[in-house]
C-alpha cells in the first residue's frame, strides 16, 4: 500500500501513521465490491442431469461449498448470482434457460459444469436431434468445467477461477496435480 | 408399524363457480422439488390440486436413437447415464442382455462382484433419494448425513470402476477390471458402518413427529393403480405386493444369495419410505453373502472384440433401485443394434402422479411424487 | 407354475387363434396369421409371445388385464425394408411373474392402431412416446400430443428414414 499523501497536523498525529497504515485499508470501490461478490456467490439450482449431482455432493458435508461462501443454492433466478448449468441442454429446455439467464440480476456469471454443458458432451453424434451443443450458444459462458461428470473438485476449481475472474486474483492456493 | 390415520382435510366440492375459482399454476422445469427438469401443469382450486399435468421431454438425450448408431459396446457409456444414481444397475441390464443373445456365459467371480457393486449402488441410490426427499419436505440435516454415507461407497467403487457416478464397470462376459482384497475388506467394513448408521436415521427422522405428520395416510397409491399403470418398484411394494425382480426373473448370482422382499400394506409415503430404508437393510446383506462367497477366479469370459449377436430380439429385466428396469434389444445381425428399447421405472411410476395427485394439497402431492423416487432423465431418455 | 403357464397360454391360444406353430413370428405377422409360441425364458426372456393382427390387439390386452397382468411397454420398430411397422406389448404379472408380448404389424404408409389406454390407462404415455418416435396413430388416444419431443415437433426420429 503506498504512503498516501497527508499533512500530519502533530508529532502525536504522526506517531500513530503507521499504527494507522496497519490498520484502515484504502481500496477502490469496484475491488470491494468484486471481493464480496466473489466471497458470496449465490449459485441458481439449475441441475439437468448428472452433473446435479456433483454439483449437490460439492455442497454436502465432504467437499463443502459453504467454506467458499456459494452453498445458498437459490431457486429464484432473481435471488441467485451465478447459474451452474449441470447438464445437458436440450433444445426443448433452451428458451426455458434462455428465460432463467434473462431473468437474473446483472451482475451474473455462468459455470458450464460438465462436458454436455460446455459442447453437447457424449449426446452429441452425426444426426443428433436433440441436445443444443454448449450452453454457450446461447448466451456467454465465464468459466467451464470439463468432466462426465467432472469431481466436486472440479466444480470448486471451476468457482474458485470464477472468483479470480471477478476480483482480478486468484485469491487460493492452487493445487498442484503432480504432488 | 402404528400409523394412525390423519385428519384429512376434505376435497374441494365442485360448485356452480369452481371454474372460475382455478387457476393454472406451472411447477417447473425449474424448480428444486422436481429432481430434476419435470414441469407440472398444476390446475388449482386454492391449495388443493384439481388436476396435474407433466410435462416431459427437457432432457430427452436420445438414448434409444444414439443405440443404433453405435457398436453394441459403444453404447455401454449411454446406459450409466439413463439414471445416473443406479448406473451400475442398467449397465448390468444391457450387458445382460447382449449376453443372453449371443449366450455368453460369465465367469462366477464376475458375477458376484456384478452383485456387490449392483447393490452397493443401490444403497447409494437410496442415500441419496433419502437426503433429497427430506429436503423437499424442508428438513436439511438428513441430507448431509445422507450424503456423508454415500460418498463412503463412492469411494469403495471408485476404487474399482474409476468413476463416482456414471461407472461403465461391467462388459459383455464379465468386468473391465478385477477387484482386490483391499476392496473386499473395506467393504465389509462398511457394511457394518452403514448398519450403524441406519439405528441413527431411524430416530432422526422415522420416528420424528413432523415426517411422520407428512407422509402417514398421504399420498395412497394402491396395488391396482399400480397395476393399471405398470408402476414397479418401492412404488409397488409400498402398495403389499412382493414383486422384485431378482425374485421374479431371477439373474445373475441372486438364487444363490437369501435376502427378503420388504413390502408394508399402506400404499402410503411412510410405506415407501419404510421399503427403501428396509431395502438398504437387505442389501446390505446381500453384500455380506457375496463378499462370504465370492471365489477366485477369472473375471471376463472370451468375448469377440466386434461382437454380432445373432439376429432376433430379447429382452432382460433387472430390478434397479427405482423399480423394474427392461431392455430389449432387436439385432440384425450385424455390429450395431437394430433396436434399443428402454423400458424404464420412473416413467411408468411417474404416470400414475397424475390420477394419485387428484385433491390433494399442493405439499402432499411434492411429498408423493418425492416418495415415487424420480429421475427425470430415466423418464426423458 | 409351468402347468398353469401352459394352461393360460393354451387358453390364450384358443381365444385368438392358432396352435402353436414354430414358424418365425416376423413371417407370420407379414401373412396376416396369428401365432402363439411358448419361448425358452434363458434365451428370449418371455415365457410366450402371440403375433396377432392389429384389430384383436385391444382384446387381448383385456385378456390380459383380466387375469391381473400389468403393461410393461410397447416398443416400436421400423421394419423399412419390409414398408412395415411393428409394435411390441410386452406385459408382466406381479404375482405370477409370468411375461409375454404381443406383436403386431401395420403398414409403414399409414401406421394405425387402436388405442389401449382404456384398458391400461399407463398405456396412454406408451403410446405418445411410440407416437414420438415412430409416428404411429393410436387411434381413440385422448392425448396424442408429443410426449418426450418438444410440444411443436413434426418429425420421428426413430424412422430409419429420418434425417434432421
Amino acid at each position: 500500500m503506498e504512503t498516501p499523501n497527508l499533512t500530519i497536523a502533530t508529532p502525536e498525529l504522526a506517531a500513530a501513521l503507521p499504527e494507522v497504515q496497519r490498520l484502515v485499508r484504502f481500496a477502490k470501490l469496484e475491488e470491494l465490491l468484486a471481493l464480496g461478490r466473489a466471497n458470496s456467490l449465490w449459485p441458481l439450482t439449475f441441475g439437468l442431469a448428472c452433473c446435479a449431482i456433483e454439483m449437490m455432493a460439492t455442497g454436502a458435508a465432504r467437499f463443502d461449498l459453504a467454506r467458499f461462501g456459494a452453498e445458498v443454492f437459490r431457486p429464484s433466478p432473481r435471488q441467485a448470482d451465478v447459474m451452474i448449468v449441470a447438464g445437458t441442454v436440450n433444445k426443448k429446455m433452451a428458451p426455458v434457460i434462455k428465460t432463467l439467464y434473462d431473468q437474473m440480476l446483472e451482475p451474473k456469471w455462468v459455470i458450464a459444469l460438465g462436458n454436455c454443458a460446455i459442447s453437447g458432451g457424449p449426446f452429441v453424434y452425426p444426426g443428433q436431434y436433440a441436445v443444443v451443443e454448449g450452453v454457450d450458444k446461447l448466451f456467454p459462458v465465464d468459466v467451464y468445467v470439463p468432466g462426465c461428470p467432472p469431481r466436486p473438485e472440479a466444480l470448486l476449481e471451476g468457482i474458485l477461477m470464477l472468483e479470480e475472474k471477478i476480483t482480478g486474483k486468484r485469491r487460493w492456493p492452487k493445487v498442484d496435480p503432480e504432488q | 408399524m402404528n400409523h394412525h390415520s390423519p385428519t384429512v382435510a376434505p376435497a374441494p366440492s365442485s360448485g356452480a363457480n369452481v371454474g372460475q375459482e382455478t387457476f393454472v399454476l406451472n411447477l417447473g422445469p425449474q424448480h428444486p422439488a422436481t429432481h430434476g427438469v419435470l414441469r407440472l401443469k398444476l390446475t388449482m382450486d386454492g391449495e388443493y390440486i384439481l388436476r396435474a399435468e407433466p410435462v416431459c421431454g427437457y432432457v430427452h438425450r436420445m438414448h434409444e436413437k444414439m443405440g443404433e448408431n453405435r457398436t453394441w459396446a459403444q453404447f455401454l457409456p449411454n446406459t450409466s447415464r439413463i439414471d445416473y444414481l443406479s448406473a451400475m444397475h442398467y449397465t448390468h441390464a444391457y450387458v445382460a442382455v447382449v449376453e443372453r443373445a449371443a449366450q455368453i456365459q460369465v465367469p462366477r467371480r464376475a458375477e458376484f462382484v456384478r452383485v456387490i457393486t449392483s447393490e452397493l449402488n443401490r444403497i447409494s441410490s437410496h442415500l441419496l433419494w433419502l437426503g433429497t426427499f427430506l429436503l423437499d419436505l424442508g428438513a436439511f440435516t438428513p441430507f448431509l448425513y445422507a450424503f456423508q454415507d454415500r460418498e463412503q461407497i463412492l469411494d469403495l467403487l471408485e476404487r474399482v470402476a474409476g468413476a463416482r457416478l456414471t461407472y461403465c464397470y461391467y462388459r459383455f462376459g464379465g468386468l473391465c477390471a478385477d477387484v482386490d482384497a483391499e476392496f473386499l475388506s473395506r467393504t465389509r467394513d462398511f457394511v457394518g458402518y452403514m448398519r450403524r448408521r441406519l439405528d441413527l436415521y431411524h430416530k432422526l427422522v422415522t420416528e420424528n413427529v413432523i415426517v411422520r405428520k407428512r407422509l402417514v395416510g398421504i399420498g395412497v397409491v394402491d396395488a391396482e393403480m399400480c397395476r393399471r399403470y405398470g408402476a414397479t418398484g418401492p412404488v409397488l411394494r409400498g402398495a403389499g405386493v412382493a414383486y422384485d425382480v431378482r425374485r421374479a426373473e431371477p439373474y445373475s448370482v441372486y438364487p444363490e444369495l437369501d435376502f427378503k422382499i420388504p413390502t408394508y400394506p399402506e400404499g402410503d409415503c411412510m410405506a415407501r419410505y419404510l421399503v427403501r430404508m428396509e431395502e438398504i437393510e437387505q442389501s446390505l446383506r446381500i453384500v455380506e453373502q457375496a463378499l462370504d462367497l465370492i471365489p477366485e477366479g477369472p473375471i471376463q469370459a472370451q468375448v469377440p472384440r466386434a461382437l454380432k449377436p445373432p439376429p432376433g430380439d430379447t429382452c432382460m429385466a433387472v430390478e434397479a433401485a427405482r423399480g423394474r428396469f427392461m431392455v430389449r434389444v432387436v439385432s440384425d445381425g450385424s455390429e450395431v443394434p437394430y433396436r434399443i428399447k428402454l423400458r424404464t421405472p420412473s416413467f411408468a411410476n411417474l404416470s400414475l402422479f397424475e390420477e394419485a395427485s387428484r385433491g390433494l394439497l399442493l405439499p402432499d402431492a411434492l411429498a408423493l411424487m418425492g416418495s415415487l423416487d424420480l429421475v427425470i432423465p430415466d423418464i426423458d431418455r | 407354475m409351468s402347468a398353469r403357464l401352459e394352461s393360460l397360454v393354451a387358453d390364450f391360444a384358443a381365444r385368438f387363434g392358432a396352435l402353436p406353430s414354430s414358424s418365425e413370428p416376423g413371417a407370420s405377422a407379414a401373412s396376416g396369421q396369428v401365432t402363439v409360441q411358448m419361448l425358452d425364458f434363458s434365451r428370449r426372456g418371455l415365457h410366450w409371445e402371440a403375433v396377432l393382427p392389429a384389430e384383436r390387439v385391444v382384446d387381448a390386452g383385456r385378456w390380459f388385464a383380466e387375469r391381473g397382468f400389468a403393461l410393461d411397454t410397447i416398443t416400436g420398430l421400423d421394419w423399412l425394408a419390409e414398408a412395415q411397422m411393428e409394435v411390441v406389448y410386452d406385459f408382466f404379472h406381479p404375482v405370477h411373474f409370468w411375461r409375454a408380448a404381443v406383436r403386431t404389424r401395420v403398414p409403414r404408409a399409414q401406421p394405425e392402431l387402436p388405442t389401449l389406454s382404456e384398458v391400461f390407462p399407463g398405456a396412454a404415455w406408451h403410446e405418445r412416446e411410440t407416437h414420438d418416435f415412430f409416428g404411429i396413430r393410436f387411434v381413440g388416444h385422448p392425448n396424442l400430443t408429443p410426449l418426450l419431443l418438444p410440444e411443436d415437433a413434426q418429425f420421428h426420429p426413430l424412422r430409419k428414414d429420418f434425417t434432421p
